[in-house]
């Protein structure tokens, strides 16, 4: 008998009654996600933008408020002169970033080991947490947002959802990527005697560029 | 894997007098304790999100069958391959073999307590692999040949001052002071190569979600990602009892997990990682392998430690217990220290080898009052007493003394006579209130004061108080 006959063998060797009908699982795990308000933090719908950028900015995020996405390559450049940084960008290979203007910026499509900037495209924002969600995909690499010292996501404010269940929602019957990552402030570690540090191993820097109001 | 627990009493005997060790342990569970208590108080439907957690971690152990299935069937079709081991003993075979088929030289690995709890480690090493542990602390105590000793901060044994001592020998070139700051940054620089560089990365999973076949890792240094892209081949080691019906389930139980363990709201970096690169993608793992653990889990499934495969491994436990926080996690032998290792130990080793574990316990109930799913940890480590008792696996002496204090307790006569005669010799060695020392308790009062006894036994005491109150009524009704 396989390994995997085994343990099945073992998980119903352990149960009194035979197992549901699928659907009457189905329905327990749903009735299990009832009444979300009353086991999750306050409601937030009414001002989304604000607890975001509220819980965010707690976790050591910075932003900078655009009214469009033309606006994105000063602010970028804006961002590199504040922190004494080289006019250089790895770009993720996203038409609506390759179609902006980037005459004052040296932009290129790969992410170096060592890469001190990245900008990238969140597809959505999720107030509850402060945190941005990225999908792996074609025009999104994963390690953009990794390797880079410096991390900065544009986010359209009309992506922003309330709570965590919401994006769960926007997914349902989506494909899923290989990665969907959601993330919450720079990179941080507490391993030594519990002192905090940012940029442990990803950016030690996340600056958010906030499109539309 | 797990070290002989035969030298549990010798080993926190050690660790009690290493002071050292007190101020690193005060520092971080301290720190956790405090940081917890803000995050649940921020949080008014905590207790209601814990009734709920709790429900979606039983709702699975009850169709456990069904969701492996489900999620084997979702991970398979996005191009994963699903492997079952019934032991740890299979599972380091499988990742062995993987690994050798694949002519890997070099592994990196993110943290996982299941990979521990199989001997991940030693396999790879006796496979003639190179290893490198990415979390930071992971990777300190692999350069001080360790094990964790915190589920969550495996090197919170470590004082900066010791982790200095260790980067500065193997980090080329050395970190140039000993703040953490400087330190996190040379770790950063000494692993860049090796995160791109390894032939295969390896991963836990906090959760495996049935409905779309991913898997979930959560970090806040951002090495999961970077230890599953790069390299061609990503394997995840998870224990079964890590199901969630969905992606909307697993963040219920992150909203407790993370709380719990470190007092946040939300880890830096949430993952759902789901089969391999798909074409076209940018990047990530040409395969990816999920090795299914049973180790143990399905005998849970059938008898009284069913509810510990509802542990999410969030470490609040030991944050706030009183003996881990004397003696560390080394002391208990196993991969998983505390309450919940105390538990999960004897499942793993087997009770002869561990029963004193569940004796180190105050039994203070602080454990199941933190715990984010509701697990009866103390009921848990009295079954385990309960368990030894019957399999006559406890020592002579503790035998005879139950058996003495037994006979006694079914003589009221007796046992009244015995106490009224302890309770007058203790204060003989009673100073300014306390007793420091007791002939034969050494071992105990080491480590503890006793409250001097009041010299009356509480049913003498009671029985005066009677005796007064009936003196005074009646007195009352004469008037």
């Amino acid at each position: 008998m396989s390994a995997r006959d085994r343990i099945l063998a073992a998980i119903r060797a352990a149960r009194p009654a035979p197992l549901p009908p699928a659907e009457a699982i189905a329905a327990e795990a749903a009735a299990l996600l009832d009444a979300p308000e009353s086991v999750r933090p306050w409601p937030v719908e009414a001002v989304l933008a604000a607890e975001f950028v509220r819980k965010a900015s707690a976790l050591g995020t910075s932003f900078d408020h655009l009214p469009d996405r033309a606006a994105i390559p000063l602010a970028v450049k804006r961002y590199l002169d504040t922190h004494g940084l080289p006019p250089a960008l790895a770009l993720q290979p996203a038409p609506a970033l390759a179609a902006l203007d980037w005459t004052d910026i040296d932009t290129h499509d790969a992410v170096a080991p060592d890469q001190t900037a990245a900008l990238g495209l969140a597809l959505w924002g999720i107030a509850e947490t402060g945190s941005l969600v990225i999908h792996s995909g074609a025009d999104a690499p994963i390690l953009l947002s990794f390797l880079p010292l410096h991390h900065i996501v544009v986010l359209e404010e009309r992506s922003l959802l309330p709570h965590l269940e919401d994006y769960a929602a926007a997914m349902q019957g989506a494909a899923q990527p290989r990665n969907a990552i959601l993330i919450t402030g720079p990179s941080g570690t507490t391993d030594i005697e519990g002192s905090y540090v940012r940029g442990a191993h990803g950016p030690g820097f996340l600056h958010v560029l906030m499109i539309g109001g | 894997m797990n070290a002989p627990q035969q030298g549990f009493k010798e080993r926190a005997d050690a660790e009690l007098k290493n002071a050292v060790l007190k101020i690193a342990i005060d520092r971080t569970t301290g720190n956790a304790e405090r940081k917890r208590a803000v995050a649940v108080a921020a949080f008014p439907e905590f207790q209601a999100a814990r009734a709920r957690g709790r429900a979606i971690k039983d709702h699975v152990i009850a169709h456990l069958d069904h969701y492996l299935e489900m999620f084997e069937r979702n991970a398979t079709a996005a191009g994963a391959q699903v492997h079952w081991a019934a032991d740890d003993a299979e599972a380091r075979a499988i990742i062995t073999r993987i690994c050798l088929e694949a002519d890997a030289k070099l592994v990196t690995r993110a943290k996982s307590m299941l990979g521990e709890e199989i001997g991940l480690p030693h396999a790879l090493a006796d496979a003639g692999i190179e290893r490198v542990e990415t979390d930071l602390a992971e990777h300190i105590i692999q350069l001080a040949g360790e094990r964790p000793s915190h589920i969550v901060w495996p090197a919170m044994h470590r004082t900066r001052e010791q982790v200095a001592i260790l980067f500065k020998e193997a980090h080329h070139p050395p970190p140039a002071a000993d703040d953490p700051a400087t330190m996190v940054q040379s770790a950063r620089r000494e692993l860049r190569a090796k995160f791109l560089g390894a032939d295969v990365g390896i991963s836990g999973a906090n959760f495996l979600v049935a409905d779309t076949g991913a898997t979930c890792t959560v970090t806040n240094e951002g090495n999961a990602e970077l230890t599953t892209t790069p390299p061609r081949i990503h394997i995840v080691t998870a224990g079964i009892e890590k199901l969630v019906p969905s992606t909307a389930h697993a963040f219920a139980l992150l909203r407790l997990l993370v709380r719990s363990a470190t007092g946040g709201e939300m880890t830096q970096y949430t993952t759902f990682h789901c089969g391999p690169k798909r074409p076209g993608d940018a990047d990530g793992p040409e395969e990816m392998h999920i090795v299914l653990v049973d180790n143990g889990r399905t005998r849970m499934l059938a008898d009284e430690f069913r509810p510990m495969l509802r542990c999410i491994r969030c470490g609040a436990c030991m944050n706030h217990c009183v003996v881990y926080r004397q003696i560390g996690g080394h002391a208990y032998g196993g991969t998983y220290p505390g309450p919940m290792g105390a538990v999960l130990t004897p499942v793993l080793d087997g009770l002869a080898q561990s029963r004193d574990l569940p004796h180190a316990c105050t039994m203070n109930g602080r454990c199941a009052e933190v715990c984010p799913v509701e697990i009866p940890l103390p009921t848990l480590l009295r079954a385990w007493r309960t368990r030894s008792w019957r399999e006559r696996l406890e020592p002579r002496s503790v035998r005879a003394a139950l058996g003495l204090w037994a006979m006694a307790a079914r003589r009221p006569w007796l046992y009244r006579l015995g106490s009224r005669i302890g309770v007058r010799a203790l204060r003989l060695f009673g100073r300014r209130g306390w007793i420091g020392s007791l002939p034969l308790a050494g071992g105990w009062t080491a480590y503890r004061d006793l409250p001097r006894p009041s010299g009356r036994t509480f049913m003498e005491q009671y029985r005066a108080g009677q005796a007064g109150r009936a003196g005074q009524t009646g007195r009352e009704a004469r008037k």
